[in-house]
């Protein structure tokens, strides 16, 4: 009994006995191998296949449903083993390199396994002009080495492109084979992303994930200081840092280098060689079976159900095809070097780039998430309520920030050690774990948002001395009690509250708004607020707010902040100091009251500012610290600011019923304005300006005459000293 | 001095000269001058006449197209090229002194026909 699987060969399905068809893999292996070093290789192969594939369709036409080993025993014989064909051919073991029949005596005497006598650029193995695998030949080495070389030269300078293009220009081309045992490639068998590491462990001899640790370490590592470092800022700028800079960033080079510049190895021949093993017909065979052997143990090791393991057995099939196919196609070797693949690394290793940044800020996100939550941690008391809401939220936090850091990075470390297990267990209990997370995520927002739904104020008339200079200063008081400061467990001083000790909180969030007074006093309210599950619950934490407001003379002092303890639990307490300032007196604001913060949370518009507001409050003026203001009629007005029209020398003229009216910036230690008495006459038509150097001069000295109608207000450059003149003259 | 190696150098050297004479015909399958050369008792295996022809489409000599085949994907039929018309001919010039050359020698003389196997080795 044999299983029989349908292969794609050469454009024609055939059906085919598993050993039979192992039996042809040999063989067409073999013959690469042996025409390893032809110019025409893929194209010979390939019509060997062809060929190979009509008689297969042949024989099933007429007699068999399906190909056996004697089928393709005999089809191999009538082609001929490379055994065959060497002797067929002479006694030498490569037929010839040389591309035309001319050469191909003189080519064939020459043992490819030697070191070439004189130099040549490789032919069929090149990525640009097969100067490094020309070079690599001659001296006998890797010739993934030689371009290394190049590659390293190329960075330290020109010299090595120059070298380069006068090689290629100077050194003929020639067909050449390798002649080293010992070749790095990349590993297809064995990568993450271009198998580069598998290669190198490959060559090595070792693991593929400790190459592959040393290129992921300066990943790694960037991760880890980020998290450290900044964790708190959610400082994202410094993401590709990690790429661009020093030790990271040549790594990150090398490994893109390498991928360019080393070939896969696709062939057992080149696997063996990858290995360092040695390359005959033997080897090869051996090769060929592991590779079919560890497609065969991936499909057997999921034993069981017959649908799993018949999607396995198609996937296999597929597989299998794929490689043989992939190698019979005559494209293989083009695809595979040159600089077409350069610049498809060079475009995946945008991507792989790309993606890195993306891995990078969601595992930056999520630590951030994570370590703000311990950061959290001593607050936590100030705001859930009860065990249940205690439990949610260490479910959340381990459960729906911690489990994707896990699931992330397991499945990080497993690509990077190769681990593929077909086990899904792992993946659905961090599904489900999650899923346990998100929902306690979603009830604990309810509760706790519960607690904030209602909003109330209530207010408080602080009692006033009226200030005897017309002036209120408003400070915030000195606070003698020593505080934790605004850093609450490595924040960044960035919450409205202090620590005073683990039961409590200095809370700073309060307001000073300016408004007008309705009468001729100074009047201050302390509006409370309050979030609460109900408003009543709001109103009587509204009420506990401890906000003393002191007063010295003309100077009003308010606390730092006020305290709230861990029975009254935090449900954004706020408190906003209103200023009634009468029309004419004046006030100022010190900058310490910006210390204060102030943020708010709305949970519900509508059913907040319920209570003890006046609605006169909302006509709040904008102000700004460290300055005086006046109130006025139309609003708060700086005093002492210098009037528009005296700004860069101009002075403003206006002439009206009332007389002549000036501003300008004259003299500092005068009036900037002038008034001229609307009983005295002066001609309306006419204003003379004089100069001040004039003034020496005759008193009436015509300089400059302007003919200035009544009701027109107008703005003048000329010197304000002339203005000053005119004006004395007049008066 | 081993006889077959001697052998397989000798046909060697007319592998190519018979192969282009077969072409020259008209263009033909792979296959075909495999049986061509069977039936004119000198075998030839296909891994042998692939990597000649495909030597030979490289230096121009010869040309192939595709027909197509009732029976899957269409065939490489190779036919020879105006460069190798004036290669065969050469060749073919070639032959004739060699095939004189040599009867005359071998005519000569009856007592040692292994000895045939010297000149012939240099023509290749």
């Amino acid at each position: 009994m044999k299983k029989i699987i349908n292969i794609n060969f050469q454009g024609r399905v055939i059906p085919i006995e598993e050993s039979a068809y192992d039996i042809l893999k040999y063989y067409i292996e073999s013959l690469r191998k042996y025409f390893a070093g032809e110019e025409g290789r893929d194209e010979i192969i390939n019509d060997i296949e062809s060929r190979i594939a009509e008689l297969f369709s042949d024989r099933l036409k007429r007699t068999s449903t399906c190909i056996t080993d004697e089928d393709v025993n005999s089809v191999i014989a009538g082609i001929g083993r490379p055994e065959d064909l060497q002797e067929a051919e002479g006694s030498h073991t490569i037929p010839g390199t040389a591309a035309t029949p001319s050469e191909a005596d003189q080519a064939q005497y020459q043992h490819a396994s030697q070191k070439s006598r004189r130099l040549y650029r490789s032919q069929n193995d090149k990525i640009l002009g097969g100067v490094s695998a020309g070079l690599a030949n001659f001296f006998g080495i890797d010739p993934s080495i030689m371009r290394l070389l190049f590659v390293l030269m190329l960075f330290m300078g020109f010299v090595g492109f120059f070298v380069y293009i006068v090689l290629w220009i100077v050194v003929p081309a020639k067909m050449l084979t390798s002649n080293v045992r010992k070749r790095l490639y990349r590993n297809p068998d064995n990568r993450m992303i271009g198998g580069v590491s598998g290669g190198i462990g490959a060559y090595l001899n070792i693991d593929a994930w400790i190459p592959r640790i040393i290129f992921l370490l300066p990943f790694i590592m960037a991760v880890f200081v980020n998290i450290f470092r900044n964790a708190w800022i959610m400082d994202f700028d410094r993401g590709p840092d990690f790429i661009f800079s020093g030790f990271g960033g040549t790594l990150f080079i090398i490994y893109i280098v390498l991928w360019i510049v080393l070939p896969e190895a696709v062939t057992a021949t080149e696997k063996l060689e990858m290995r360092g093993e040695k390359v005959d017909l033997e080897s090869i065979k051996k090769t060929v079976r592991e590779d079919l052997e560890s497609i065969k143990a991936k499909t057997d090791k999921f034993g069981g159900e017959v649908k799993e393991r018949a999607q396995h057995f198609g996937q296999e099939i597929k597989q299998a095809g794929q490689s043989f196919t992939s190698q019979a196609a005559p494209i293989v070797r083009s695809s595979r070097s040159g600089l077409g693949h350069a610049i498809g690394v060079l475009f995946k290793a945008f991507f792989l780039f790309i993606a890195g940044i993306i891995v990078f800020a969601l595992l930056m996100a999520l630590a951030a998430l994570l370590f703000s939550g311990v950061g959290a941690f001593p607050f936590k008391d100030f705001v859930l309520q009860g065990f249940w809401q205690n439990l949610l939220a260490w479910s959340t936090f381990l459960l729906f920030i911690g489990i994707p850091i896990v699931a992330l990075l397991t499945w990080l470390i497993r690509r990077v050690i190769g681990v593929k297990s077909r086990n899904h267990y792992l993946g659905y209990t961090f599904g489900s774990l999650w899923i346990v997370g998100l929902v306690s995520a979603v009830i604990l927002a309810g509760l706790v948002g519960g607690n904030f739904r209602s909003k109330t104020s209530v207010r408080e008339e602080v009692p006033l001395t009226q200030p005897a200079n017309g002036k209120l200063l408003v400070k915030v008081m000195d606070a003698k009690v020593r505080n934790y400061g605004g850093d609450w467990f490595g924040f960044d001083g960035d919450l409205p509250f202090f620590s005073q000790n683990e039961d409590s909180l200095t809370m700073n969030t309060v307001q000073v708004k300016l408004v007008k007074s309705d009468d001729s006093l100074y009047h201050i309210h302390a509006v409370k607020f309050s979030n609460g599950n109900s408003p009543a619950v709001a109103e009587r934490l509204a009420n506990r707010i401890n906000f003393n407001v002191s007063q010295t003379d003309s100077f009003l002092y308010l606390p730092k902040g006020f305290i709230i303890t861990q029975s009254e639990k935090f449900r954004n307490q706020q408190v906003m100091v209103i200023v009634e300032v009468p029309v004419g007196k004046r006030v100022e604001v010190d900058r310490n009251v910006d210390q204060y913060e102030w943020f708010s949370i709305n949970m519900n518009r509508r059913r907040a500012w319920n209570s003890d507001w006046d609605e006169r409050w909302n006509n709040s003026y904008y102000y700004n610290t460290d300055k005086e203001y006046v109130m006025t009629p139309g609003g708060l007005e700086e005093t002492g600011k210098r009037p528009e029209a005296g700004r860069n020398g101009r002075f403003k003229l206006k002439i009206d019923e009332d007389g002549i009216e000036a501003e300008g910036d004259i003299n500092p230690d005068e009036s900037p304005e002038y008034r001229y008495d609307r009983n005295k006459r002066i001609n309306r038509d006419t204003v003379i300006i004089f100069r001040k150097d004039s003034l020496s001069a005759p008193p009436i000295k015509k300089e400059t005459s302007f003919q200035v109608k009544p009701g027109i207000e107008d703005t003048f450059s000329d010197s304000p000293t002339a203005l000053y003149t005119l004006l004395k003259l007049f008066i | 001095m081993n006889i077959e190696n001697t052998q397989s150098q000798m046909r060697k050297g007319i592998l190519e000269f018979c192969i282009l004479s077969i072409i020259r015909r008209g263009e033909a399958y792979p296959s075909d001058i495999v049986e061509e050369m069977k039936a004119a008792n000198l075998n030839i295996l296909e891994g042998t006449l692939y990597p000649l022809l495909t030597r030979l489409k490289n230096a121009e000599m010869l040309n192939y197209r595709w027909v197509e085949s009732n029976s899957g994907p269409p065939r490489k039929y190779f036919l020879l090229t105006e460069k190798g018309e004036s290669f065969y001919k050469e060749l073919e010039e070639t032959w004739n002194e060699l095939a004189n050359a040599v009867n005359t020698l071998a005519g000569k003389k009856d007592l040692h026909p292994s000895e045939d196997s010297q000149p012939s080795k240099e023509t290749i």
